[in-house]
């Protein structure tokens, strides 16, 4: 298949060590993303989404006991990489990340435009500091913000402005892809969308791809080309987000796709009963089983990934027959 | 045990609550118009969403309501009796008609306390001796609330809970003193969307059986209908639009409302390609709002000449909806305006 893949990773372990035991937050965890589409990761809070985003760019805490798979960018198994290497050919310069809230984490006594410019200059991609304020410059323009506010401090800026600086410092490098952890969702409506409309501008004017984090299945329909469903450390279903909003598969899906309120529609929503496992000592069948209704006898054993019709990927065994979904 | 829903249980008139900003703690600098006019009238057993962006003032109106902020000019009027003239235990015994449900349970909880301590102390605090009547009424909540099995929550500390049970927790508290009125401070933005709707709707559920009065403050729109009847939407420290929900829904009439309503995300795939249509300009600044009606420098619709230099009055359209707009003055229906 001539298939241009931007990032393949493949077979993703990240386990923290604890007190409690061992957290399976990132458990064999597989997907690819084509060149030039967006991705969106979806599921609740502690299902590994966030761990997800941090262990492809390699940015983890101290008490990894687990950190394996395969994840190739560009072609390049950037898994093999030395620490140093990693640090100065691949993070912000093919893979940028915005992290959660990094608009309240701004330094407040160093003006933004400096803070913009500086991933620039520590990784030596231009001569001096004019040269990086002038990127940083461009770099704001691309987001929206007018020139003027270079000068400014953070606290000059609203929220969502500062937003928007957050996304300018991680698009400076001119990276492959950036990872935008939960970009919308300490914002406003109005702002929500704002930001929303930035990217799918960015989108359609620059080669960039995002992989988006978060809980919110309606914004996050704003720009994904694809769309990756996890619950509790595993990605239970991936498919190309146009027929996954319309008709989703995996049962957390749908019972997920229901409980997000609309406006116009007149069904009572959903919800789903009971709790995420916890991820320490999870069940060994399928995760979800406790909560499903459609559980039967094959749940007790964790279900492999079936592909199905359109090259979707769904972990259930409702699907075990060539895509057909089982009724028992 | 039934209510008449066409009495008014609470009313403000021309209600104001300002903020004093002071340089270097003693000279003035001006006032943060936080609540800023407001007029409504809540009747009994109603559910209200009160919409809005962060920083418009619906929490300070939340709490001028409750009394925790006095306010600055204009009264409130509870079950007839005027608020501010009341006594300071006039002021307690208004108190206890009403209760808060915070927005974030775990901020809200103390935790030192065990469920039993957190869920008896407002009867404690308001006199309620007998310990046989706190326990039974501390177990009626807990089972309204679906906590149960009752004895495996009473010993626990807030932290072992999970978040939707922190929140039925912070419900529970506001429910022991069988209260009239309940100000709900975004009860549901901190949780998962698959317990949201849990908790609206269990919530909901004891609004209509205890035929509570609610009033419920969100700035997400797309939840206001599965939870209330009527919408208040606040703009710059002020109500600018009072309506039935569908109908609000259906046909905002206020530019502001139009403009809310636009900028939410709906779970569809044929979004990737659009824009949305935001506003431009961000909200007005509470110490030095603008002249006239606050929205006027972000509306498409602004009447120069007038928008900018009169503030607009409530005008009252059919279907039981009032709007501060211009645009509405004279007019019958919201349909009357097409935009």
């Amino acid at each position: 298949m001539a298939q241009d893949n931007l990032l393949v990773v493949e077979n993703m372990h990240l386990y923290f060590k604890t007190r409690n035991g061992i957290v399976q937050a990132v458990d064999n965890v597989s997907f690819n993303l084509e060149r030039g589409k967006s991705m969106v990761i979806v599921g609740e809070s502690g299902c590994g989404k966030t761990s997800l985003g941090r262990a492809i760019l390699r940015l983890l805490p101290e008490n990894v006991c687990r950190y394996d798979g395969r994840c190739l960018l560009n072609g390049e198994d950037i898994m093999e990489l030395s620490d140093e290497d990693f640090r100065k050919k691949i993070r912000w310069k093919k893979a940028a990340l915005v992290p959660q809230s990094s608009m309240n984490s701004l330094n407040p006594v160093i003006k933004v435009s400096e803070q913009v410019a500086e991933p620039v200059l520590l990784h030596s991609l231009v001569d001096d500091k004019d040269e990086a304020l002038k990127r940083a410059a461009a770099a704001f323009k691309k987001v929206g913000i007018p020139v003027d506010f270079l000068g400014r401090y953070p606290f000059e800026l609203s929220g969502g402005m500062r937003q928007r600086v957050a996304i300018a410092t991680s698009l400076i490098t001119d990276p492959d892809f950036i990872v935008l952890d939960e970009p919308t969702s300490a914002l406003d409506v109005l702002t929500q969308a704002n930001i929303m409309n930035v990217l799918t501008r960015l989108k359609q004017q620059i080669d960039i791809s995002f992989i988006l984090i978060t809980h919110d299945v309606s914004t996050s329909s704003e720009i994904a080309d694809m769309a990756a469903i996890m619950y509790a450390g595993q990605i239970v279903e991936f498919t190309d987000a146009r027929t996954f909003f319309g008709k989703p598969l995996h049962p957390y899906s749908e019972r997920l796709m229901e409980s997000v309120p609309t406006l116009e529609a007149d069904d009572k929503l959903g919800y789903i009963p009971g709790q995420p496992p916890s991820l320490i000592n999870p069940p060994t069948g399928c995760r979800f089983a406790d909560r499903c209704n459609e559980r039967f006898e094959l749940c007790s054993q964790d279900p492999p990934e079936f592909v199905v019709e359109g090259g979707r990927m769904v972990k259930c065994w409702l699907y075990k027959e060539s895509g057909e979904r089982y009724v028992s | 045990m039934s209510v008449n829903k066409n009495e008014v249980l609470l009313e403000a008139h021309d209600l104001r609550t300002w903020f004093e900003i002071k340089k270097w703690g003693f000279l003035h600098v001006g006032f943060v118009r936080a609540v800023d006019g407001v007029n409504f009238k809540l009747h009994r057993g109603e559910s209200i969403s009160l919409v809005g962006e962060s920083g418009c003032g619906k929490s300070s109106l939340a709490k001028t309501i409750i009394g925790i902020n006095r306010p600055t000019d204009g009264e409130l009027v509870f079950e007839g009796k005027s608020i501010k003239a009341a006594s300071d235990g006039g002021m307690s015994e208004y108190k206890s008609e009403v209760g808060f449900v915070q927005q974030d349970p775990y901020g809200a909880l103390p935790p030192f306390m065990t469920i039993q301590r957190i869920l008896e102390e407002p009867m404690i605090v308001n006199g309620i001796k007998d310990k046989a009547e706190r326990q039974s009424r501390l177990e009626e909540v807990m089972t309204e609330l679906k906590l149960t099995p009752i004895v495996d929550f009473l010993d626990k500390y807030p932290h072992m809970l999970s978040g939707g049970q922190q929140q039925r927790i912070v419900i529970a508290r506001s429910l022991v003193l069988n209260p009239k009125l309940i100000m709900a401070d975004e009860p549901v933005s901190m949780l998962d969307a698959s317990v949201r709707v849990e908790i609206l709707e269990l919530f909901r559920k004891i609004q209509s059986k205890r035929e509570l009065a609610i009033i419920y403050i969100t700035h997400d729109l797309s939840t206001v209908r599965y939870f209330s009847e009527r919408i208040w939407v606040m703009y710059g420290g002020k109500i600018v639009e009072q309506s039935p929900v569908r109908e609000l829904l259906l046909e905002p009439a206020h530019p502001y409302t139009r403009a809310l309503l636009a900028a939410i995300s709906e779970p569809d795939a044929s979004n990737i390609d659009k824009f949305k249509k935001v506003p431009p300009g961000e909200p007005p600044s509470l110490l030095n709002p603008p002249a006239g009606c606050r929205f006027h420098p972000r509306c498409e619709y602004m009447i120069a000449g007038l928008c900018d230099k009169k503030e607009p009055p409530d005008f009252e359209l059919a279907d039981n909806r009032i709007t501060a707009c211009w645009l509405f003055k004279d007019k019958e229906d919201a349909s009357d305006v097409a935009i």
